[in-house]
């Protein structure tokens, strides 16, 4: 697995199961993904409703950035069987899901309902991320036929608000800056371990490099432990910042600008999972060393020696172990 | 930095691992410990160049993809104990990252141990947490013991205590583990080579025997899981089947993915003589002939006397094998014979009389995966996180941290 998925497959298998079962059955259960998100499905009115409740960090700032929205709008298509509701005690978002008319509908309909659902968290974090990009797009067609190297154009752009996303919590945050012609986004990461440090600063040293390499395309990226001027006001001693400046050939308004926002914002859980895998593969390469060391060392060790000093025949395979006469 | 999110509760067994979060009264996901490897990574590790190493699937993914010829399947556990720890490493990022989709340095672990696990495998295990995964605790139980805690569920079950016999069989052992306050009595732990694989194929045996259309070991499956009970005596039983054909001789209907193909099998006595394999193995092996309520009671006669009436008073049946109807109370009835005996000799010899021992075998709705059940109970109590190890713990003491672990008070 080189990509994390976009969607959470408990959410997708539990979902598939009820829809496609066509029965009721009781349901209570806890669901957790990245980034501290919490969701909470569980069945109301005997059964025939599933209550679909999710809990994330930075809800507040989403909230800033038209989330509510932008979910209702996404998930528009599906109003015959799901509707909103208030949002359950200690979650932030909650959907109805009815059953009895969801089992009605044809397969393709309940596949993509399954999928939408299974994605509400990249849903929902999708909302600053689109703000942004709108934001751009404004940008594009204020300054498209203006100096933009003028004095007072660059004074305004220097001073278009930055969008942050605290999206765990106190620490780590997302900055968010649109420009006329670049979005740029910057994590600031904090590593609990020392090792950790070393092993995203080769991995982080490659995405650096990435461009100048073989993909062209790629964003631009850049790592360092000072932070950007844009946000040098905002930011606490401690993090790393790793910034992305996408360009207009990925804001491309579609696919590749939803796949866009849909791969940056699941940045970190794909940095602290390639960190691990290196790590567990560094584990190996390790264990297999010290298993040919131990080969050598079972070689050496000397021959066993009777009273009188007289070798025992005894044949050893490489492992050490000896022929039963 | 852990707040608020839910433990994570693994339980990796030798056929199935069950992955969830704390508080859940099922498992989230149920599959096979099976990783299947890509064929092509040579056999020099520094000789990788690409992403060999990410190139994997497990569980049922594993054995879908091995069927084809680019992947070899492996199981990474055996007897309960993990052999292969590259793997074993690869299945947990996976299981972590792909299937509970979460960072483990927010969320707390509780993992299994088979009883007898030997503590460097422990260590082994601490390492790969804590080192590779940074995981925020770690806390590892005894298998056995959170089968006793799900027993609590149980409206049998008065005193919320951890002394009992645990009866654990799944698909390739069985163990009979007697466990006092929480702690395994090791040295009275015995093993029957029977379980649910050998109960699969003797009804393939008895199918074959009488010529049946299908016999395939799926077949065999589907009609134990279905169809299978434990009766109160044989012959009584062979009779009733005589005597009402009609209600007790059914039709397993096999399912094939050709929609149009039909077929189906007869059932017979092996509806309970499946089952009755436990209480009476010489119908089906020739090298293992202790019933199953005589092994349960040599452990506890060969645990310390001050335990025993617990142990006798408090059986809890745990895994798949022991889902078959009436298991609990066919083996009560056998016990309570093979005990009340047994106290009627002594009164003879003795001469006094005995206050008598009660017996008592609990079975209950999560006998399926209870060891997991048992683990989401524990997890999600606030003190859960005071038993566990921090990652600051280990940094500052090394892998022998976990060697010990507090056990778990009684609510």
């Amino acid at each position: 697995m080189l990509q994390i998925e976009q969607n959470n497959l408990l959410i997708e298998s539990t979902l598939t199961e009820r829809i496609f079962s066509n029965t009721f059955k009781s349901l209570d259960r806890i669901v957790s993904d990245f980034d501290f998100t919490t969701y909470h499905l569980s069945s109301i009115e005997n059964k025939t409703k599933i209550l679909i409740s999710i809990n994330l960090k930075c809800w507040n700032d989403l909230a800033q950035y038209g989330v509510t929205q932008i979910l209702s709008e996404k998930y528009q298509p599906f109003s015959s069987v799901l509707s909103t509701t208030d949002a359950e005690q200690g979650y932030n978002y909650s959907f109805i899901l009815d059953l009895e008319s969801a089992f009605d509908q044809d397969q393709d309909f309940k596949l993509s309902l399954i999928n939408e659902l299974s994605l509400l968290k990249r849903n929902s974090m999708a909302a600053p991320f689109c703000a942004a990009f709108s934001r751009y797009d404004e940008l594009f067609k204020k300054y498209a036929n203006v100096n933009t190297y003028s004095e007072e154009v660059q004074m305004e752009l220097q001073n278009e608000k930055v969008i942050i996303i605290k999206y765990r919590g106190l620490n780590e945050s997302i900055y968010l800056k649109p420009s006329f012609d670049r979005v740029t986004i910057i994590f600031s990461t904090m590593f609990q371990d020392e090792t950790d440090k070393i092993f995203g600063k080769v991995f982080l040293q490659e995405f650096v490099d990435a461009r100048k390499r073989s993909v062209q395309t790629a964003p631009q990226v850049l790592y360092n432990t000072e932070a950007p001027l844009d946000i040098a006001n905002d930011v606490k001693k401690g993090e790393h910042f790793v910034t992305f400046v996408l360009f207009p050939r990925h804001l491309t308004i579609g696919d590749k600008r939803e796949n866009c926002i849909s791969h940056i914002q699941l940045f970190r859980s794909y940095f602290h999972y390639h960190i691990k895998c290196s790590k567990a593969y560094m584990h190996s390469r390790m264990r297999f060393r010290v298993k040919e060391f131990l080969k050598i060392l079972n070689r050496a060790k000397p021959e066993n020696l009777d009273d009188d000093g007289k070798v025992i025949e005894t044949r050893k395979t490489a492992s050490g172990r000896t022929f039963v006469k | 930095m852990s707040m608020g999110t839910p433990a994570v509760v693994m339980d990796n067994g030798t056929g199935l691992t069950k992955l969830g979060f704390a508080g859940n009264d099922s498992p989230s996901f149920v599959f096979p410990t099976a990783i299947c490897t890509s064929k092509r990574r040579s056999t020099n590790v520094a000789s990788k160049r690409g992403l060999e190493d990410l190139d994997f699937y497990i569980g049922d993914e594993a054995i879908d993809a091995a069927q084809g010829s680019q992947y070899s399947l492996n199981y990474p556990i055996k007897h309960g104990q993990i052999e292969d720890w590259d793997q074993m490493e690869r299945f947990w990022e996976s299981s972590i990252f792909k299937y509970l989709r979460c960072e483990p340095e927010d969320h707390y672990f509780l993992l299994t141990e088979p009883p007898l696990n030997p503590p460097e495998n422990r260590e082994s295990t601490a390492e790969i947490m804590f080192e590779s995964f940074n995981c925020a605790g770690l806390y590892i139980a005894v298998q056995a013991v959170l089968a006793l805690a799900a027993s609590w569920t149980s409206p049998k079950v008065q005193d919320r205590s951890l002394s009992g016999t645990v009866i654990d069989s799944g698909d390739g052992v069985t163990h009979v583990i007697p466990v006092a306050e929480g702690y395994v009595i090791g040295a009275a732990i015995k093993n029957i080579p029977l379980a649910g694989r050998d109960i699969t194929l003797f009804i393939q045996q008895l199918l074959r025997d009488r010529g049946e259309s299908d016999t395939s070991l799926q077949s065999a499956e589907k009609i134990k899981q279905q169809f299978c009970y434990v009766c109160p005596d044989i012959v009584q039983e062979f009779s009733r089947f005589d005597q009402y054909p009609q209600e007790k001789f059914a039709q397993y209907i096999v399912e094939y993915t050709d929609r149009n193909k039909t077929n189906t099998v007869d059932v017979g006595y092996e509806r309970f003589l499946a089952p009755e394999i436990f209480f009476n193995p010489e119908i089906c092996s020739s090298d293992f002939l202790t019933p199953l309520p005589i092994v349960v009671d040599q452990v506890i006669q060969a645990s310390p006397i001050d335990v025993r009436k617990k142990l006798y008073k408090n059986i809890v049946l745990s895994g798949g094998s022991t889902m078959f109807k009436d298991f609990g109370k066919r083996l009560q009835r056998d016990l309570k014979n093979i005990v009340n005996e047994r106290v009627g000799a002594s009164e003879k010899l003795s001469g006094t009389k005995s206050t008598g021992v009660e017996v008592q075998v609990i079975s209950h709705k999560k006998q399926r995966n209870a060891v997991w059940f048992g683990g989401s109970l524990l997890a999600q109590t606030s003190e859960f996180k005071s038993y566990c190890y921090t990652k600051k713990d280990y940094d500052e003491y090394g892998p022998s941290i976990v060697r010990n672990f507090s056990l778990f008070s009684v609510p």
